[in-house]
């Protein structure tokens, strides 16, 4: 079972792709990268010009000795990322 | 980097492609995309349009540009279901594809063509084969994408028993699982041996376009845009490169490189196999020799033409003419050079047959030039006798087909489609289409819905703005005063103007062109796909360009209105007066046409009625055919444009010299005083100084065009002229003067051809006035409303007879009322001004039809002409069967006044005599009556004293005001007084001077008039400005008034708002008779008369109004268009043939704007 947090993430890239991320003061490595997808915002709901788009990854990664799998997101628009399910 | 990625980036070929010609769907034209691909270094590319090969040719054309192997495919729904398959045409499968489309629209609704997988098969079967393509949008991939696996493969394998060549298409958008389904259809088709293919089933060029993708998806299932309305939730479906899709191929492979590898090699042989030969599609590529596709005769036409022309020459008296044998030697070494002789047999025996009918036909344009189309009868224009050229229709070295205009009457030119399918079968004739594009109203109403705006107001802010491109509406919002101080402006409406801007020129549906017909042979249906029309009308999905590259040979039948006017004019003279009229046969010196010409008295006559041709018949004075030929040409903006107008008019009414640039060049410009007025006359000018021939002067002509033309043009043309003996200076002149004609000017083949009908309509209206107007009436061949018409009808002395159900007909009808005006006086005998206008209808009059009454149908129409006559309301009721509101609306406006000899006006109250009211209430119970019954059967057996009891007098008779206002509401015109009259004492009370009085007024007077506002037109004029010219009437006569930009701030909204104005202007005598007004101010007459009656208002505080001081404002912004030859034209003109818009009370020209949110 998944659980949903939300919460704000710190994460280094690499290749476009996340490579690490610091999630409640502990260090992840991401082993695999398991899906990528996007979604367009609902541009017509706001008044920019250009509202970006969301990108999310779901990534299986490494905390010590724990593996889980975590769903994390990155908003074009507002520059920040999130960890929004974790499978742990 | 993986080396297969290296390998394949330059290779990749996007298989799937939607352009701009996917209706609604795509965002990009065919030449963008294609050059993009060669940016990226592609050297294939397909267009997959949705439903059409409508952008085929663009693409194959643009691809040969760019030297990219064309591929074409088209993506089309599935019978039943919302899944599309994409059907890509093999090497040798172009003819496969032609004929798939082509049973796809057969086969669905029109507008929603589907296709079968019997049918596909089909047609994947025969010669030449077709790929089949089955991606994420097929059943297939929504099995899969719905966790159906085993549907999946059900379905993949029915689809591999049927088709022979069938791949798999994987597509990846990055959206929520679109990896994991592509994986899943990889690992089917693998375990099915069914080959599979990447694509990106491209929609967009860049990525940002995808908001207009989504909008479109909104307009096109008439939703608001949400989430679940968009095709593709991300912006990825643009042209990726090569280096991207090999990332997608790895994605898709889960990294397997090898995988990835295999899927991009499959993709490419798919192109491989899919590459067309463009010379093979579009044969015009080939400048040489190309493959034309002309009908077939039966025999060699060769031949054939030229015995018809040796005929022709002893039918037309010319066997023994030097000059037309020389002429026609020319013209058939071309023709039989260029293998068009067949072409020429075609149009004859279509022509042939269209008079055979009984219509009324005549040759337009630049074919009127060619002699063999005066001797096979195509034409009865003479070229010699006008000294018009054949090189301006047809040269060596004039690329492409020559086109061939015939003009017919309108209400029958789908008569004569219908003919021309009858003869040659629908196999080898289909009509040409043209795009409907977004131009700035529909774009506002398409986003505007997309976005949610309520209709009303969607419905406001469209009607707003003038006819302009999308792509202007920011601009014309800042620029135009109108706009400026609407209120539209607002910072809630930035995002759907923004948008709309960006539908700018889309196609949004496909239409019957108005007048092309391709007429090929058995093979057309292996050339192009065609649909059906709304008129159900064989159509080719390739526009007129189109048509001509493809090689496929085209006749223009236009329908024109004025012939059908004509035709109708002829037979109401006959009717009525038993007199019968051959037109043709009409000499052309008729002194008394003429002198109604120059009294510009020319409303409703063709060519001539509008302000600014008023001004210059008046001005120009003609005499001759002539004089109308170099009238028609003169009124043009390339004459306009160089000045040509004032020279012309001094030179030809003795004020100064005519001049020539060299002495070499009078011939050619005798006629027209030394102006340069026809392109024959710039053929002549530049074949005399340079001597290189008639075929390489149009050549030349033709490249004048261009500013980059023109540069090439003159390095050519002055060393040139110069090694030709001619002087720096006349050289330099003559020069100046093509440069100045540029790519504008007239054909005089073309002006000779229109000059016929406007004599024509001009001697009707002179000698035959009432039936004239009643051809003009029923056809509506111009550009004023029918109001106009009938006020000038009026003028004319002939009277307007009421609607009345026993005397009524369909359309307008001609009535004796007393003794005719006495005859014309013969030629030549006319007094100097003899001219009464008033006399001209005497004795006649006009009978509103019942056609005109609002909302009636073609069926009611029908049935009250026939069961004329009637001898009660009752009577009306059960034997015509009008709808209620219909019969309601007769009653209004008077149609059984005659049967019960009412009178509306004062008194109001009659006790005992029946009203138009009393009769009103009477079609209430008779509706009630037969309601009640059931049936309409029944209803005639109630006892006759039920309906026929009505109280008479029982309710007050209506005003003539009431009346009026009755009879512009229901027939869109006021038939019983002029409107205008019931203002009449406020206008004496502030001293308006009415159109008659004009011409007694001093130049320079500034002077106040009124009237009904019958046109605002905007045309391009030689300053650059955007002048606004407003005709008003006001009963005497037509008022012309000039709106300068420095006015338009306080003036602007008024002019395009109000239907009823007051304005102040000064007198320019421009001419003999000819005058108009420069507008200074003007008012809304409805606002004044709101005043001046109001409390405490009066005639004081009218006067406070008119004498208030206008607030300077900002007049017109926007950077006038500039062309090379220092001519400047307001971004709000005119350009182009004005729309047939929907008729209304005046007519509005394409720039003017529509009534603002302010009123």
């Amino acid at each position: 079972m998944s659980r949903l947090y939300g919460d704000p993430i710190e994460v280094w890239v690499r290749d476009g792709q996340p490579a690490q991320f610091v999630w409640r003061d502990r260090l992840y490595t991401v082993r695999e990268i398991q899906d990528h997808w996007v979604v367009a915002r609902e541009w017509w709901k706001t008044t920019d010009a250009d509202p970006g788009e969301r990108r999310f990854w779901r990534v299986e990664a490494a905390t010590g000795k724990e593996i889980g799998t975590y769903e994390v997101r990155f908003d074009t628009a507002g520059d920040g990322w999130l960890l929004l399910r974790a499978w742990d | 980097m993986t080396p297969f990625m290296a390998e394949s980036m330059a290779a990749f070929a996007h298989l799937h492609t939607a352009s701009a010609y996917s209706l609604r769907y795509g965002t990009a034209f065919p030449g963008v995309l294609v050059r993009r691909a060669a940016e990226h270094g592609m050297d294939r590319l397909a267009l997959t349009d949705r439903d059409g090969l409508y952008g085929a040719i663009k693409h194959v054309q643009a691809c040969h540009d760019e030297g990219i192997a064309p591929i074409v495919g088209v993506d089309l729904a599935l019978q039943g279901d919302e899944t599309r398959i994409v059907v890509l045409a093999r090497s040798d499968g172009w003819a496969a594809l032609c004929r798939l489309v082509t049973a796809a629209h057969h086969a669905g609704e029109r507008g929603e063509p589907y296709v079968t997988p019997g049918m596909v098969a089909e047609h994947a079967s025969g010669p030449g084969g077709l790929v089949v393509m089955l991606g994420p949008r097929s059943g297939v991939g929504r099995a899969i994408a719905e966790r159906r696996d085993d549907q999946a493969r059900a379905l993949l394998t029915a689809w591999r028993s049927v088709v022979p060549d069938l791949v798999v298409e994987l597509v990846d958008h990055y959206g929520y699982r679109d990896t994991n389904n592509a994986t899943r259809m990889l690992a089917l088709a693998d375990s099915l041996g069914v080959p599979a293919v990447l694509t990106n089933a491209v929609r967009y060029l860049d990525a940002a376009d995808h908001q207009i993708g989504n909008v479109l998806d909104a307009a096109r299932k008439l939703v608001p845009l949400h989430a679940r309305h968009i095709e593709q939730p991300t912006a990825h479906a643009y042209l990726k490169d090569g280096r991207e899709m090999a990332l997608v191929a790895a994605r898709i492979c889960g990294g397997d490189p090898d995988r990835a590898g295999r899927l991009l090699a499959e993709t490419r042989r798919v192109a491989d196999d899919c590459v067309l030969d463009p010379v093979e599609i579009v044969p015009l590529l080939d400048p040489e020799r190309p493959k034309l596709h002309l009908p077939e005769i039966g025999e060699d036409p060769v031949p054939l033409l030229r015995h018809r022309c040796e005929d022709g020459l002893i039918d037309r008296g010319m066997a023994r003419s030097d000059d037309a044998r020389r002429r026609l030697a020319d013209e058939l070494r071309v023709i039989e050079n260029k293998r068009l002789s067949g072409y020429f047999i075609a149009v004859a025996g279509i022509t042939d047959m269209i008079r055979s009918m009984g219509v009324r036909c005549a040759i337009r344009g630049s074919g009127a030039g060619s002699l063999v189309n005066y001797l096979i009868g195509v034409g009865e224009v003479n070229p010699l006798e006008h000294g018009l050229l054949m090189e301006r229709f047809l040269s060596e070295g004039r690329r492409g087909l020559p086109d061939i205009d015939v003009d017919v009457e309108s209400a029958r030119r789908l008569d004569c489609y219908r003919a021309i399918l009858g003869r040659y079968g629908e196999a080898r004739v289909a009509c040409v289409s043209m795009m409907e594009t977004y131009r700035a109203r529909s774009a506002l109403r398409d986003v505007g819905a997309a976005m949610g705006l309520p209709p009303h107001e969607i419905d406001v802010i469209a009607k707003a703005f003038p006819h302009v491109r999308a792509k202007q509406i920011r601009a014309a919002l800042s620029d135009l005063p109108e706009l400026r101080d609407s209120g539209l402006n607002d910072r809630s409406l930035q995002t759907v103007f923004r948008l709309a801007e960006r539908l700018d020129g889309l196609p949004r549906h496909i239409a019957l062109h108005p007048c092309g017909v391709l007429i090929g042979n058995s093979t057309l249906r292996d050339r192009t796909p065609v649909e059906r029309s709304l008129l159900d009308f064989p159509m080719s999905q390739f526009d007129k360009d189109d048509v001509e590259e493809a090689g496929l040979l085209k006749l223009d039948v236009l329908g024109v209105r004025m012939q059908s006017a004509l035709a109708y004019s002829i037979k109401e003279i006959e009717r009525v007066d038993h007199e019968k009229i051959d037109l043709d046969a009409v000499p052309h010196d008729d002194e008394a046409t003429y002198d109604l010409i120059r009294a510009s008295r020319t409303l409703g006559c063709f060519q001539i009625e509008s302000p600014g041709q008023r001004e210059l018949v008046a001005k120009l004075e003609p005499r001759t055919m002539h004089d109308l030929i170099v009238d028609i040409s003169l009124f043009r903006p390339g004459p306009v444009n160089s000045d040509m107008v004032t020279p012309y008019l001094e030179a030809r009414h003795g004020f100064r010299e005519p001049r020539y640039p060299h002495e070499k060049l009078r011939d050619a410009l005798r006629e027209t005083y030394g102006v340069v007025v026809f392109h024959e006359q710039v053929l002549k000018i530049i074949d005399v100084m340079t001597e290189c021939g008639l075929s390489d002067a149009e050549k030349a002509r033709r490249t004048l065009g261009t500013p980059e033309g023109r540069e090439i043009v003159r390095s050519w043309f002055v060393p040139l002229a110069r090694r030709n003996g001619f002087a720096g200076a006349t050289v330099e002149n003559a020069w100046k003067v093509l440069d100045a004609f540029g790519g504008f000017g007239f054909c005089k083949a073309h002006a000779a051809a229109f000059a016929l009908p406007t004599y024509q309509s001009a001697w009707l209206k002179r000698h035959h006035a009432a039936a004239f107007f009643a051809g003009v009436l029923t056809h509506e061949p111009g550009m004023y409303p029918n109001r106009v018409i009938l006020d000038e009808a009026r003028q004319c002395g002939v009277d307007i007879l009421p609607l009345d159900v026993n005397r009524s007909g369909t359309d307008w009808l001609v009535e004796r009322t007393g003794p005719a005006a006495a005859a014309a006086p013969a030629a030549g005998q006319s007094p100097p001004g003899g001219l009464r206008i008033e006399e001209m209808g005497r004795g006649y009059g006009l009978r509103v039809p019942f056609s005109a009454v609002r909302g009636v149908s073609q069926a009611e129409v029908s049935r009250m002409v026939a069961g004329q006559p009637y001898t009660s309301m009752a009577d009306f009721w059960d034997r015509a069967r009008p709808s209620r509101p219909v019969a309601e609306r007769i009653v209004e406006v008077g149609g059984l006044d005659a049967v019960y000899g009412l009178r509306p006006g004062e008194p109001r109250w009659r006790p005992g005599k029946l009203t138009r009211r009393d009769l009103i209430a009477q079609v209430g119970a008779l509706d009630r009556a037969s309601g009640v019954v059931g049936s309409s059967e029944a209803a005639v057996q109630l006892p006759m004293g039920f309906t026929e009891s009505v109280t008479p007098g029982e309710l007050p008779e209506m005003t003539e005001a009431e009346a009026v206002e009755a009879e512009l509401s229901i027939l869109g015109m006021d038939v019983s007084r002029h409107v205008v009259h019931f203002h009449d004492d406020l206008l004496d009370a502030i001293g308006v001077i009415r159109s008659k009085d004009l011409l007694k007024q001093r130049n320079g007077a500034e002077i106040l008039v009124a009237g009904v506002k019958v046109a605002t037109q905007t045309p391009a004029v030689r300053s650059g400005q955007r002048v606004i010219f407003a005709t008003l009437d006001d009963s005497t006569g037509p008022i012309d008034l000039t709106f300068f930009e420095s006015v338009q701030a306080h003036t602007a909204a008024t002019v395009f708002g109000s239907w009823l104005l007051v304005a102040r202007g000064v007198v320019r005598r421009t001419g003999g008779r000819a005058i108009s007004l420069r507008a200074v101010h003007c008012w809304n007459l409805v606002d004044l008369d709101r005043v001046w009656r109001a409390p405490g208002g009066g005639i004081d505080a009218v006067r406070a109004i008119l004498d208030e001081v206008p607030v300077p404002g900002a007049g017109v912004g926007g950077r006038p268009i500039q062309y090379g030859n220092g001519f400047q034209l307001s971004p709000y003109s005119d350009i182009g043939p004005p729309r047939d818009d929907h008729r209304r009370l005046w007519h509005a020209s394409s720039g003017s704007s529509g009534p603002t949110t302010g009123r």
